[in-house]
């Protein structure tokens, strides 16, 4: 339930974002991507198919179209303490987008539709970039609407509360530099703000509060969010060509927002063809760290303690480390029909989760407070196959 | 007009008189290492795509990748 949570929101301005950035006086590729996902961590195992397709019309048009359809199972830390069903929900989500290149500008819009029992999602997004200084620099300029349909689902077949519906809306505005540096080295730097406004907590979470002045019980009552949020992201990124044919990859993000949140992300990455070119394999490694939102608390003294209360482990202090693997395969890299190109690939990522003030509530021998700090592994795996045409 | 201001105002003069004049220091023949497949930042959109918002979903920061987003969340 509520599959599409926060970030399902950003991704046609994004993905838009990146084509246009990454290629401003040129049309990305003409390719056709399958891919079979998997995630299974917390209690939680999300897995299903995805497409996406990209085609160009007289080397000045580029229409994309993706599906992706996420079926999710379990139950989550959260539904295992408040005693709720195990999840079954399935999420659809279509999304088209346009480029159009004009000289060394590429106009670009994008619309994301996402469609879940109880939550809907629809977002429109336009950019353009521009390639200048003898196409060593690219600057991409991006902006984004939102509009979301919370529900909230009461009982185990599906039904919906007639009562309960409500709305968020969100803009993002974003701009991004990508620059050649030297013949071996990119550069990118990347800032993004977004402002929500409406309904913008999960209908199923809650608090929980001491059930009396040192008592070793507690009890849980529906959290109480803000009706706005406006966050920040800057980012650099660095990508620089090995003597030997290889990359090696640098990222930092930072981000802060008006819930009092800061946040730090880096990313290392090394890429390396081998076997005569028809196999690349990338190794990654990726930090985050971010502290508590203002209003976040693990466990309240008592009921209402304040106008604004959560217990969303997406708001805990926590850190988490990734490791990733991914090799490709090129089955075919030379014209054959109309394929130019294909490849196979398997990525594999291992995260582990380490909350710093979310506590394993559901271990119940515990006096509340004192229960260890919630932690857990996921492995993410995804098989895809491209073709090139 | 007080001093800092000027020494603004003459440092935008500069770089905006040096903007017409910029020489690509990078020449097009010398790219072909740039344009190398390892050298692309998302090789895989739709992977990319996916692990980001497998983080999004648990972490509170968002945006400002500069890459690919989207994706699901869950309970």
């Amino acid at each position: 339930m509520l599959l599409a949570a926060r970030l399902s929101r950003f991704a046609g301005c994004l993905l838009l974002l990146a084509a246009a950035a990454a290629f401003a006086d040129v049309l990305p590729d003409e390719r056709a991507d399958a891919m079979w996902k998997v995630y299974k961590g917390g209690g939680i195992t999300v897995q299903g198919p995805a497409v996406l397709v990209r085609t160009n019309v007289a080397d000045k048009a580029s229409f994309t179209a993706g599906y992706s359809v996420d079926v999710v199972t379990g139950a989550s830390i959260d539904m295992v303490v408040l005693g709720a069903s195990p999840l079954h929900d399935v999420r659809k989500q279509k999304n088209f987008g346009i480029d159009y290149l004009y000289g060394k500008t590429t106009y670009s819009i994008g619309l994301e539709n996402s469609v879940e029992n109880d939550y809907d999602d629809t977002t429109v997004s336009a950019g353009i970039s521009q390639s200048m200084f003898g196409d060593l620099t690219t600057v991409s300029l991006s902006a984004s609407r939102g509009w979301d349909i919370i529900r909230r689902v009461i009982n185990s077949a599906g039904a919906k509360d007639p009562n309960f519906r409500r709305r968020s809306d969100r803009k993002t505005w974003g701009i991004s530099v990508s620059q050649i540096l030297t013949r071996n080295l990119i550069a990118g730097i990347d800032y993004e703000a977004i402002t929500e406004q409406g309904y913008l907590q999960n209908p199923y979470r809650a608090y929980r509060f001491l059930a009396a002045p040192n008592s070793a019980l507690f009890l849980t009552a529906p959290e109480i969010y803000p009706g706005t949020h406006t966050s920040n992201a800057v980012s650099v990124r660095l990508k620089y060509y090995l003597p030997w044919r290889a990359s090696l990859t640098g990222k930092y993000r930072y981000f802060y927002d008006t819930w009092a949140v800061r946040a730090h992300t880096a990313e290392v990455g090394y890429t390396q063809p081998m076997l005569h070119d028809t196999l690349t394999a990338d190794f990654t490694y990726r930090y985050y760290k971010q502290n508590a939102a203002s209003f976040y608390s693990d466990l309240f003294g008592f009921a209402n303690q304040q106008n604004y209360l959560a217990r969303d482990r997406e708001l805990a202090a926590q850190n988490n480390a990734t490791m990733g693997v991914a090799l490709s395969y090129d089955i075919l890299k030379s014209q054959h029909w109309f394929v130019k190109k294909a490849t196979v690939s398997a990525h594999y990522d291992y995260i582990a989760y380490h909350y710093l003030d979310f506590r394993d509530a559901s271990q119940r021998l515990f006096p509340a407070g004192s229960e260890p700090f919630y932690r857990y592994n996921a492995k993410v795996i995804q098989l895809l196959g491209s073709i090139w045409f | 007009m007080p001093r800092p201001r000027i020494a603004i105002a003459l440092a935008l003069l500069f770089t905006i008189s040096g903007c017409g004049q910029i020489q690509p220091w990078v020449k097009p023949y010398e790219r072909e290492r740039l344009a190398d497949r390892v050298m692309a930042w998302d090789r895989d959109p739709l992977s990319a795509s996916f692990i980001e918002h497998v983080h999004g979903n648990r972490e509170d920061a968002k945006g400002g990748t500069g890459s690919t987003g989207g994706g699901c969340g869950c309970n």
